[in-house]
């Protein structure tokens, strides 16, 4: 495989940063900084007890990363009691999907991380209730083109986003975690029923670990977009490191997916986490996701892709075939 | 020392459409790449006194500056800004290249250096204090700056005021300072001496030009001062001079809507603007006649307004 | 009842019988008057209703008795609304 970037080195092995001079460490933040991972590398070095590693300039530019990240997490906390408030009165079971989920729930995933959206999943019968009660309390539509309205509400997974006329923050009310135009369909009903309660937060839950991870990678996988493939993938990565250590996570991983017909997105994810980030996977478990993945030349095909889109996208790690690649998976994701 | 005045024009350009010119302000390092020459006609005027970093080490800011290819080349040449290999904003006439550089370099610290409340105000220095003058635009604050630094006041900065956010101590970012359309005029009448870059006409914000930073206030740019006074000006034609008290609560919250990223800094901002309005007095100010406001600013300084 | 949302540090700086808040859960900042704030610090000791600290702060405040509890009513529901403090 190719030499990695100097960011993605530093993910994998955090001390690489002890043999950086001036010039290292401008290439080391501008990558971070292109590929939304500024903010966690502060978290990375200060974990590892090497931010004084840092000589002075890079050392200011990872802590002015500090309050902004503090400010991310405030914002989602508040603005999910904001939209716990206006959903009171339906009684509708609310799980909190992806970064809000990460931030609410305390997982390591939430530390360091940036995020504008706040993401929900509520029954597919309750939506228009809930959207009336978002309406009521100050969130209105977007995207108010009649053809972008239909594209939302039949053909996707989710409301058209709602932005709050007040506070400017977006809400993306999802039914399910796939469009329905996707090849697979994994079972909402059962995502529900796997749902776990995020402790100290009444009334809100999150997706069982299992299903988390699941629905990253096929966010990841799936979606065909890859400027924030990165941390995308690091969000993976930290998921499995968390979940990894619950006894019977890593056993029932393979079986879940194939239940919710994720078996590819969970095959890609055990395969480019390791390979890039260095994830530690029970081999048991790679061979049991080994078939659902795709065969010999396609395989080829899809690691020359993904290794070159998962990466930062900065100009520093672009190559000729940067550009194409993520073309290529952009084009697949549609 | 190395300066920017210190380098030939054809070395000055070699460094600019090579690896980048190092350009220190302040508590910053910015490498500057560009090929347009009204901005590197700019940057050897403006920036004469300005130390120049040498290569091959950490910087905090990355702008490239390129002219326009194609076509468009011969028909209306634009410059483009490019931030590390982003574009945040849409290219601009070849002609306010030089504004633009100014523009961005504010936009690089307004954006980033979250180790600073940052308040969108001139902040100018003499006999030991520190006078800060948070103003919406139009309110004269930069012809206000322009002049007392024709009467010795050190400049801290015309744009934007950095605090340290553990302490209030004020940190130096001194630049040009900004003048517009009418301004430019009354500073050529008012300071004859004063080094002006070449007034650049139709930008957004209708016609600017720069004046030159005193070669002492950038010499001294390792030099914090202290807070002393916050002074918010309004200039108004034909008003008797005044200086009220604005009770420190609201002054609080004027300059915190007066600030770049207060909202980011979160509880650590309202420390830093309590502890600033701690040590500070607060002022609003009228006045109409430039020679009475430098007499009254020189009380403030001794402390006797 | 009410009392200090969870959450809320009630960073404050006082000037001159005026205060500034820092808002934790919101990341606003309060302009409020002397008075507000001796609420949010009385309830913070201890969650009270509008006539209990209409008994407890009587002597920081010009109103009369009825209006007093009106007045504070009015004022709780204010601080509610800014997410400082909840019914409990």
């Amino acid at each position: 495989m190719m030499r990695l970037p100097l960011l993605v080195r530093v993910l994998r092995d955090p001390a690489a940063v002890r043999g950086l001079d001036g010039v290292g460490w401008d290439l080391l933040l501008r990558q971070a900084d292109a590929a939304n991972l500024d903010a966690f590398l502060l978290v990375l070095l200060e974990d590892a007890g090497l931010l004084d590693a840092a000589p002075a300039g890079p050392r200011a530019h990872l802590e002015w990363t500090r309050t902004g990240a503090a400010g991310h997490a405030r914002a989602a906390r508040y603005e999910v009691r904001q939209i716990r408030k206006a959903l009171d009165g339906l009684d509708v079971p609310l799980i909190l999907l992806k970064g809000a989920a990460y931030a609410l729930a305390g997982l390591d995933a939430g530390r360091g991380r940036l995020f504008s959206d706040i993401d929900i999943l509520v029954p597919k019968a309750r939506l228009a209730e809930v959207e009336a009660a978002l309406m009521m309390h100050g969130w209105i539509t977007t995207h108010h083109d009649a053809y972008d309205q239909r594209y939302y509400r039949q053909w996707m997974h989710e409301l058209p986003p709602m932005q709050h006329a007040r506070r400017g923050n977006s809400i993306d009310v999802h039914h399910a975690i796939l469009p329905e135009t996707a090849p697979v369909h994994p079972d909402p009903d059962s995502l529900r029923a796997c749902a776990r309660p995020i402790a100290g937060e009444p009334g809100l839950a999150m997706l069982a670990p299992a299903d988390m991870v699941l629905h990253s990678a096929v966010h990841l996988f799936f979606d065909g977009e890859f400027d924030k493939g990165l941390r995308d993938l690091v969000d993976l990565h930290r998921l499995l490191g968390e979940f990894g250590a619950q006894p019977g996570f890593w056993d029932a991983l393979p079986a879940r997916a194939r239940e919710l017909q994720l078996g590819r997105p969970l095959f890609y994810a055990l395969r480019y986490c390791p390979r890039l980030l260095g994830t530690v996977v029970p081999p048991a478990v790679l061979a049991a996701v080994a078939p659902d993945g795709p065969r010999g030349p396609l395989l080829w095909l899809m690691d020359r892709l993904f290794e070159r889109a998962l990466l930062p996208l900065h100009p520093s790690c672009a190559d000729a075939f940067n550009g194409p690649a993520r073309f290529a998976l952009y084009v697949r994701g549609n | 020392m190395l300066t920017v005045g210190s380098l030939s024009r054809a070395e000055l350009e070699a460094r600019l459409s090579g690896t980048g010119l190092v350009l220190r302000t302040g508590p910053f390092a910015n490498r500057i790449r560009s090929d347009v020459q009204p901005l590197i006609d700019g940057v050897a005027l403006m920036y004469a006194d300005y130390p120049v970093d040498p290569e091959g080490g950490f910087v905090d800011f990355h702008l490239d500056f390129l002219r326009s290819g194609g076509l468009r080349r011969w028909v209306r040449s634009q410059v483009h800004f490019a931030y590390d290999g982003t574009t945040p904003f849409q290219p601009l006439p070849l002609g306010q290249a030089y504004p633009m550089l100014e523009w961005t370099m504010n936009w690089c610290v307004s954006h980033r250096a979250h180790g600073y409340l940052i308040i969108h105000a001139a902040v100018l220095e003499k006999h030991g204090r520190a006078i800060i003058l948070p103003a919406p635009p139009g309110s004269g604050k930069s012809t206000l700056t322009a002049a007392l630094l024709g009467h010795g006041w050190r400049l801290l900065s015309d744009e934007m005021t950095l605090v340290h956010l553990d302490d209030a101590v004020l940190v130096p970012l001194p630049r040009p300072v900004s003048l517009k359309n009418a301004s430019i005029d009354i500073i050529r009448a008012f300071r004859p001496d004063a080094v002006l870059s070449r007034p650049v006409e139709e930008t957004t914000k209708g016609t600017i030009a720069h004046l030159k930073a005193p070669r002492d206030s950038i010499a001294r740019a390792v030099e914090p001062a202290r807070p002393a006074c916050i002074v918010f000006p309004r200039w108004e034609a034909g008003a008797a001079i005044t200086l009220d008290p604005l009770p420190k609560a609201r002054a609080f919250m004027q300059v915190a809507d007066n600030s770049f990223n207060y909202q980011v800094l979160g509880a650590r901002g309202f420390a830093a603007l309590g502890r600033l309005i701690d040590a500070s007095n607060a002022y609003t100010f009228r006045y109409s006649d430039l020679h009475e406001a430098m007499a009254l600013f020189e009380r403030l300084a001794l402390g006797t307004a | 009842m009410w009392r200090v949302t969870p959450g809320q540090a009630l960073a404050c700086r006082e000037w001159d019988g005026e205060a500034v808040l820092y808002n934790d859960l919101s990341g606003n900042t309060h302009l409020l008057e002397g008075a507000a704030l001796d609420l949010l610090h009385a309830l913070h000791v201890q969650p009270a209703d509008a006539a209990t600290l209409a008994v407890r702060l009587a002597d920081h405040f010009d109103a009369g008795d009825d209006d007093l509890v009106s007045l504070i009513d009015d004022m709780l529901h204010t601080l509610a609304g800014l997410d400082l403090i909840e019914p409990c």
